[in-house]
Parts: structure tokens; sequence; C-alpha cells
């Protein structure tokens, strides 16, 4: 069931703060349905605060947040997720005291086709180190896992943020490939990133923060093409890696399957 | 005079094993939800209390059964009315709500019981000797001390194999994350607290049955359950597990050598553990793993 006219969330006038500074300025922002939405912006641009605030982690104190057609914006998180969102917070948060397993059981158990066996096919590598610590995984594992652990809730939404940041580049490429997968099973994905380039490959529409206030809504395409704009969003040569000169190539095997 | 130690010993470990159900209780209130639970030895209290109510009705085992349960419930209804709307704030609101209910718990067992101790009936086979040679060991101390085990054992297994406890254990160091993968974490904190005041309850009946009822006998077990949690480590169950019957024992024994050190022994071993180790035996910063 999504809302009017195949909108999976809908956001208006957020305004959130963090104690006394006022970080969104009334951002107001749409996930269609099935599509990847991807929202950019310079470091403390207020990415990480608008997700926050739409899973209800950081509410937003004035604005209206509408997800598959129910008024969210008061809701505790664990209601927002438990209505089929998915979330994968910065830096991961992983369970550093659990197994790789004990994680993937942490997620409400919504139903839908995702089951940790499932998870498992998806993740070989995650399988191989399911008696490991959460704290003794590599970046990119701690990522897959992150990535598993909303998959598990079933959501009809995927909100990640920053899912590569402080990954090698090919196992960058490798979660940029996971999160396309995701919109063929049909779900909504509103990706936040650092890595412009990347984002704007896969994503269907486009915003761009800034100062807590959107200051660009459009086709990923149309903002893709203006190369000024996509460097000044990439800042120093964030996503201008190229795979093959990439001292870290080797480590792309161990990603390959996952 | 070895036969004393043992004796000494023995007794050590059975106290250890209250300050162990004490202690476990308080630990998982403190790591889940932050609370330091000064109520605690209240509801020890209520439980012995409870149990004395209804085992005219349906006798000590049946109380064992009950009464802990019922204490819950209390606890339950207070964390819902009372505890929760203090969850994230400055401890300081907690202490000073579960000291004043722990003062309202020993005069409200004051009120309905009476101020003077009474005392608890228990089945007559428990109350024997295991042996003749072991006379000064009653059946009790070893059933006590087999409950107290299977209970540890029933705890540990909760939180390593059921997703509730997994869900425990992973909202100990980050709840926030827990809530937005769709858990509802008021539930799971009321039902943390709940297993907490269980496990006081029973720890209440059981020290009813072994020495007698009284409105402050939650006291007794309450600092030493403390100092158990702090020596184990926070955190670790484990160390919770074995700082208990640590310090059991070492009461036990200085009563035998040096009977007025016997209270001051507990405070000289947390001393002792934080200067060699300063998160405690087995604390860690990845906690209850």
């Amino acid at each position: 069931m999504t809302g009017a006219n195949g909108t999976a969330l809908s956001a208006t006038g957020l305004h959130t703060f963090y104690g006394k500074s006022h970080i969104l300025h009334g951002v107001s922002l749409e996930v269609a349905a099935g599509r990847i939405t991807t929202l950019l912006g310079r470091n403390g641009a207020g990415k990480t605060t608008t997700l926050r605030s739409l899973i209800g982690l950081t509410p937003a104190r004035e604005g209206r947040i509408t997800i598959f057609g129910q008024e969210t914006t008061r809701w505790p998180s664990f209601r927002v997720a438990a209505l089929g969102v998915g979330y994968v917070p910065e830096g991961r948060r992983i369970f550093p005291n659990l197994s790789v397993e004990e994680n993937l059981k942490v997620p409400l158990e919504r139903s839908g086709p995702w089951s940790i066996a499932r998870i498992y096919d998806l993740f070989p590598r995650l399988h191989e180190r399911r008696h490991n610590r959460g704290r003794q995984l590599s970046g990119g594992e701690q990522q897959m896992l992150a990535i598993a652990r909303a998959l598990l809730v079933n959501p009809r939404l995927l909100m990640l943020d920053e899912p590569s940041q402080g990954l090698a580049p090919l196992v960058v490429r490798e979660m940029f490939r996971i999160v396309e997968q995701m919109r063929s099973e049909g779900i909504s994905v509103l990706l936040v990133e650092q890595n412009a380039r990347m984002s704007l490959a896969i994503a269907d529409h486009a915003y761009v923060l800034d100062d807590g206030a959107i200051v660009y809504s459009g086709p990923a395409k149309a903002l893709a093409a203006d190369e000024e704009r996509v460097q000044a969003l990439a800042g120093a040569g964030a996503g201008e890696w190229q795979a093959d000169d990439s001292p870290l190539n080797g480590l792309s095997e161990r990603y390959r399957n996952a | 005079m070895s036969s004393l130690v043992i004796l000494n010993v023995a007794n050590g470990v059975v106290t250890g094993a209250f300050f162990v159900l004490m202690a476990l209780g308080l630990s998982l209130i403190l790591n889940l939800s932050g609370i330091i639970n000064f109520a605690h030895g209240g509801f020890l209290a209520l439980g012995g209390y409870i149990a004395f109510a209804l085992s005219k009705y349906v006798g000590f085992l049946g109380a064992l059964l009950l009464a802990p349960f019922l204490a819950a419930i209390l606890g339950l209804a207070i964390e819902w009315t009372l505890i929760r709307r203090l969850y994230g704030r400055d401890p300081l609101y907690s202490l000073l709500l579960t000291f004043g209910l722990a003062f309202i718990f020993q005069d409200g067992t004051r009120y309905l019981w009476g101020a003077q101790g009474l005392p608890m009936a228990i089945p007559a086979f428990l109350a024997q000797p295991i042996s003749d040679s072991l006379f000064f060991v009653t059946r009790y101390r070893l059933f006590n001390l087999a409950i107290v085990a299977l209970i540890v054992a029933l705890l540990f297994v909760l939180l390593r194999h059921t997703r509730f406890g997994i869900r425990i254990r992973a909202g100990t160091l980050d709840l926030e994350t827990v809530a937005a993968l769709g858990v509802n974490v008021r539930l799971l904190r009321s039902f943390n607290f709940g297993v907490g005041i269980l496990l006081a309850g029973l720890g209440g009946v059981l020290a009813a049955g072994q020495f007698r009822l009284d409105p402050t006998m939650g006291d007794d077990y309450l600092m030493p359950s403390f100092i158990a949690i702090i020596v184990g480590g926070v955190g670790s169950l484990g160390g919770t597990v074995l700082g208990g019957l640590l310090i059991g024992i070492a009461t036990g024994v200085t009563t035998v050598y040096l009977p007025s050190a016997s209270e001051a022994v507990m405070y000289v071993m947390m001393a002792v553990v934080l200067l060699i180790r300063p998160r405690g035996l087995f604390g860690e910063e990845g906690m209850m793993s």
C-alpha cells in the first residue's frame, strides 16, 4: 500500500533541532515508490539529521511526515520501522558484543521475503562469519551486516545513511550494486551519500541539501550531467576513484559474491 | 577447624547465591535502562512476604512458584506508572525515586505484617540435614543452591538463545538502533525490569525460608549485590555471578577468623579488584557479551 501518486514517503517543512541549534530549516522531500532517491550534500549539511527525523530518532519540531499513507510525524522510531522502513544508520552501528547471527536476530520479524537464510544467500560472507562478533568484522562486512539487518525488517522503504563511508573502492561498488538490486526487489530507497557520482549513477531522483535546506530537486540524470555542480558536491575527489588503479584490488574477491 | 571452614564456605556459597539473584536483577535493569534500583531490596522482602501470605493456602513450594511472579507484576506496574518516566534523564531522579520506593516498601510491609521478624515454614523434608557427617548443612541449603543454579542457567539461555534476550543484550549498548530496527523498546525495558524483579522476589522467598521474614531483610543483600556487580565487572552477567559467590564466600570465611571484619571484607575486595582491574573481573566495553 502506498500513498497518493505512488509515493512511499513524503516530508514537508521539517524543522529539526539538536538542543538549541536549528539544523533543518523546512526540509521537504518525497521518495517515489519503487525508486531510488538520493539525498546529497556536504558534510554537516543536515543529511543524517534528515534521516533521523524521518525514522523518528530525532523528531522534527515542526513539519509533517507521511510514510505509506500514514502520518508518522510524532511516532517513536520502532513504530515507524514496523511500518516497513529499514534503516541503515551512519557508521553502521553494528552491535559489537553480538555475533553476526545474533545481530541478524535483533530486528523485528515482519513477514515478507527476507529471512536469515536468504540473507546468507545474498551475503555468503556473513554466513562464513556468522559466529564472529560484530567488532571482529571488517568495515565492508559491517556495512553488509547493517544492510542485512535492515532487510530483515522486510522493508518497503530502505533508508541508508552513507553506506559507502570508509569502505575500500571495490567494496563501495559492490555496495551500490546491492542498493540497485533492492530497487529491482520493489523496495523504495532513500540513499544519503557523499559519493555523488556513484549515487547519481543509480538514482532516479536527486535532492541536494545545504545548510539544512533543499537547494536542488530534480532527476538524477540531469544533476549528473551538471559537471560543475557534481564537482562541488563531490568535494575533495570523493567518488573520483577508478577500480583499476585501486591498490586494494585484491580485496574485491572477498566481496564479489557478497 | 577445617570442618568449621567448610561450614563457613558452604554458608558463604549459599549467602552468595542470594547475592547472585539480587545482583543479576540489579544488573539487568542497570544495563538496559540505566536505573540504579535502590528499591530492589524492597522487592526482595516483598517476594518473601507475598510467599508468607500465600503459603497458608498453597504451601511453601506453591508460594515459591507464585510469589516471584506476583512481585514481578507489582514491579511492572511500578515501572509503567513511575520508573519509565525517568528513562534517559539524569540518574539522580531514578535514585531519588527508587530510594523513596524502598522506604515505602519497608513501611508498607511493617504496616501489614508487623515490625518483628516472622518465621517462614519450609517443608519438613527440606529442614533435615544432608547426612549425619554433614549435620550442619540442611537440605534446604542445597535446595537453595539448586534453584539458584537452575534460574541462572535459564537466564543465560534466555539471553543467549531467544530473540528477546538477544535484543536485551543489543540494547545494553545501543538501544536507539534496536528501536530503529522496529523493536518495541518500551516493552523490552518493561519485560527486562519484570525479569529483574522476578529474580529479587525469588531471592526473597528463598531467604525467608533460610532465615526469617523481616521488613528490612532486603537491606542485607542490597549493598553486597552492588559490590558483586562492581567486582564482577559492570555489564558482565557471568562476572556478576562470580562476584556474588566470591563475596558470599569471603564473608563466610572471614566470619571464622576475624568476625568483626566480616562486613568490611567485601569493601576491601572491591578496592583490591578495582586497583588491579578498574573495570572489574570481567568488565569490558562490550557489555553483556
